[in-house]
């Protein structure tokens, strides 16, 4: 069992929204426990962890890079530990990274030497448009790669669907930060 | 048959509704009076007032009347530290325990006073339903609403309040989720709604899409302390300058002179206030900060579900404070539109709650409410630090997992420290429970692999479960509230409470086993004949499985109408055990026939 079979869908990477959301609430409607109070224990836990089971996936499948995350593990190609995904710098990445940190221990400088914070915030703020724009083309080749799986079910098109998903993690991280320099 | 009923547990007022052919109703007094103020006074012959009556109490005797209480549910002595010099009553209790309210010589836990509040709602219920004719107009069951941004640990307090008053708490709810069932009852379309809840001690936001009768949070935010409670205390603080007798009956009745103030400026544009003339336009200035801090969280929700205010297709107003044309207009602002308040913000809770109860009860699949849980559960993890296992928002009931592993060799206990929130550090986190895994079979340190589970069930409430997968030993876990009560001090506040200390304790507790026997025994039978188990019987249930769960229903049946109560819940549950795959099996197949479009009942 898993959640896409839960729900009755093939291992898919588009879903039709309105239809998923419809399948969740037919399922809930089968499993909550409101209409087990008057059942047997056996059957108010079963309802419980069917219920459980069914937000679970409902939270997982629901989000589209979730959903990938969700597909890589049940497929077998899950990133290697969460080590991989934060320290290593992707290698398409390895430009944008190092500007930006040149650029952040240049901020700090400057913050630390008491300059005015609409000077350094502005720095900060050209510094991420090109982070931002490397994330738009990872969600645009996310979109294109899912529509390949859909397509072929092809393992390779996993891989780089793998791949993709640890540089938007990375990327994900790396905005964070920017944002934290921001409000702190 | 006995009677469920709906109940808003107010930090101000209380109230009791039910349903009566579907159709939710307020249960009044015979002066048509709603409302049960949270008030609760012990005189000096220890006789316990509630509402009205101890009111007037509080200008009488206001050092032996506690009010207000719901702000204490939940709460460890250090807690309330700075907020119980507002009170007139003594705010006792150890350091790192739960907190005791004294009056008088006498000291009660917060779920105590409330219990008292919970029994006189039950007693009105029961002259009502006694007045209508019922035959059986015992009341022993109820839904009980909360904030909904209160924590685990608040719950709990509220939960055992039902238990000590001796109700069954089929469920808590969270009062805005309740106000949109109350409001959707009527309104079958679907949609984006936002509940904005401002009582008087505390304040909700949520965000629901309606669809198909599926009454869905997207998310919810708000403040435990945050409330009419609040803006009181600033216009306390603006009159007391010119106070010159401090006596707390004196400050209770300048305390009452004030809210009266702030009512009538939800009226008028003037008033008087300790006789001095109050503009609206002073009082505004005064509460905006107030109000201005129910508008981040507002903000919060509507981010977590994704949505811009202009997303929103109703505005529904909650609670006494939100007729402050302030805080209607700042609301209207935010959302960019007008807010509902057709039905009465003080009655709609319990109306709501009132309308879960007849669900849960009739098992009624109209409408079904999916909530979530409005913060975040962790972990303490090396450092300090809290690794988050259920996120904020998820949908309950939910789960969650971690696994641990010892430190060093032949370690047989793991402590464990549960929190709630949504800060990275677990000294800005609340504290839920603390807790010992015993039982770690002996081995080399890291190879252990004990799985911790977390459950959420649909009243928001946790409970923990682990297993050791090496060995497959299953673990005792001694889970002790970081503030609550035990099951123990429950169970004997119960007893304690005048009413049950006459009952005959012991034949109630052997009717209850005998019941739920009965219960189970009915329900595996019915398994058992039906038409769905016939078609899995070769293919699903092993011949071995099905003989044992005859012989343990067999054996259930002769223990029945023993009156040894341990020997009849010790075949219940076997039998449970025994029908667990059964229950599990028949539930799974009962997946394809609900995408269907059908029920399983139907098939």
């Amino acid at each position: 069992m898993d959640f896409f079979s839960f729900l009755s869908l093939p291992r898919k990477l588009n879903l039709d929204m309105a239809d998923f959301e419809q399948r969740y609430r037919a399922l809930s409607r089968q499993f909550h426990p409101d209409y087990f109070y008057n059942a047997a224990p056996a059957e108010r836990r079963a309802s419980l962890e069917k219920s459980s089971y069914l937000n679970d996936a409902y939270r997982t499948l629901r989000n589209p890079i979730s959903r990938v995350d969700y597909l890589l593990k049940l497929e077998g190609m899950a990133p290697q530990g969460p080590e991989q995904a934060s320290k290593q710098v992707p290698a398409g990445l390895l430009e944008e990274v190092f500007a930006l940190n040149e650029e952040l221990d240049e901020v700090r400088e400057q913050r630390s030497s008491g300059a005015p914070a609409d000077v350094w915030k502005g720095r900060l703020e050209r510094a991420r448009q090109p982070i931002e724009a490397k994330r738009a083309e990872h969600e645009a080749q996310l979109r294109e790669l899912s529509a390949r799986w859909d397509a072929t079910g092809d393992r390779k098109v996993l891989e780089a669907l793998r791949d993709r998903i640890l540089e938007r993690n990375y990327i994900t991280n790396l905005l964070a930060g920017i944002e934290r320099e921001l409000n702190s | 048959m006995s009677k469920v009923v709906g109940i808003d547990l107010g930090t101000t007022n209380s109230l009791v509704a039910y349903v009566n052919d579907g159709v939710p109703i307020v249960i009044r007094d015979q002066n048509g009076d709603a409302l049960v103020p949270s008030v609760v006074s012990v005189s000096q012959d220890n006789t316990i007032h509630v509402g009205r009556e101890a009111q007037r109490r509080l200008l009488t005797d206001a050092a032996r009347t506690a009010y207000s209480v719901k702000r204490f549910m939940g709460k460890g002595r250090e807690d309330v530290r700075h907020e119980a010099e507002h009170f007139p009553f003594r705010v006792a209790g150890d350091s790192g325990e739960v907190v005791r309210i004294g009056l008088g010589d006498r000291e009660f836990t917060p779920p105590e006073i409330s219990a008292f509040i919970l029994r006189e709602l039950k007693h009105r219920a029961e002259a009502h339903f006694a007045e209508l004719g019922e035959v059986d107009n015992e009341v022993d069951r109820a839904v009980i609403t909360v904030p909904a941004y209160f924590n685990d640990a608040q719950r709990t307090a509220t939960r055992d309040a039902g238990r000590i008053a001796g109700l069954e708490v089929l469920r808590i709810i969270n009062e805005p989720t309740a106000a949109s069932l109350a409001y959707g009852l009527d309104k079958k379309h679907s949609g984006v709604i936002a509940v904005y809840d401002l009582g008087g001690g505390t304040f909700d936001i949520s965000i629901l899409r309606v669809e198909d009768g599926v009454f869905q949070v997207l998310s919810t935010n708000g403040d435990t302390h945050l409330g009419g409670d609040d803006i009181d205390v600033l216009l306390m603080d603006r009159v007391m300058s010119g106070q010159a007798d401090r006596t707390p009956e004196a400050v209770q009745e300048l305390r009452q002179a004030v809210i009266q103030s702030k009512l009538d400026l939800s009226e008028r544009d003037e008033t008087t206030m300790n006789g001095q003339r109050i503009m609206r336009a002073e009082f505004e200035a005064l509460i905006a900060p107030i109000v201005e801090r129910t508008l981040g969280p507002c903000r919060q929700a509507l981010a977590d579900a994704g949505l811009e205010p202009s997303q929103i297709d109703e505005v529904v107003l909650v609670g006494g404070s939100t007729r402050i044309p302030l805080v209607r207009r700042q609301v209207e602002e935010l959302f960019g539109r007008r807010p509902h308040s057709e039905l009465n913000p003080d009655e709609v809770v319990a109306l709501g709650a009132a309308v879960q109860a007849d669900i849960l009860v009739t098992g009624n699949r109209e409408m079904l409410l999916l909530d979530v849980t409005p913060l975040s559960l962790g972990i303490e993890t090396m450092g300090g630090v809290v690794s988050k296992i259920i996120l904020r928002n998820s949908t309950i009931p939910a789960t969650g997992s971690e696994m641990f592993t010892t430190a060093v060799d032949n370690q047989t206990a793991v402590d464990i420290h549960v929190l709630q929130g949504e800060r990275e550090l677990v000294a800005d986190n609340r504290s839920l429970y603390r807790f010992k895994l015993r039982g770690i079979p002996p081995m080399p340190a890291g190879l252990p692999r004990v799985q911790v589970q977390f459950q959420i069930d649909a009243s928001g409430i946790l409970s923990v479960t682990a297993r050791e997968l090496r060995t497959e030993i299953e673990q005792t876990i001694e889970v002790k509230p970081s503030y609550g009560l035990t099951d123990e001090e429950v169970e004997r506040m119960l007893l304690e409470s005048f009413e049950h200390a006459e009952a005959d304790f012991a034949t109630r507790q052997l009717i209850e086993a005998r019941n739920e026997a009965e219960s189970v025994i009915q329900a595996t039978e019915k398994s058992l004949r039906s038409p769905e188990f016939a078609s899995i019987e070769t293919t699903e249930i092993s011949a071995d499985e099905r003989k044992k769960i005859e012989s343990v229903l067999a054996g259930l049946k002769m223990v029945l109408k023993s009156t040894d109560r341990e020997t009849i819940q010790k075949w219940t549950h076997a039998l449970n055990d025994a029908t667990q795959h059964l229950a599990e099996v028949m539930m799974n197949r009962s997946v394809s026939a609900a995408l269907a479009g059908k029920n399983v009942d139907d098939i």
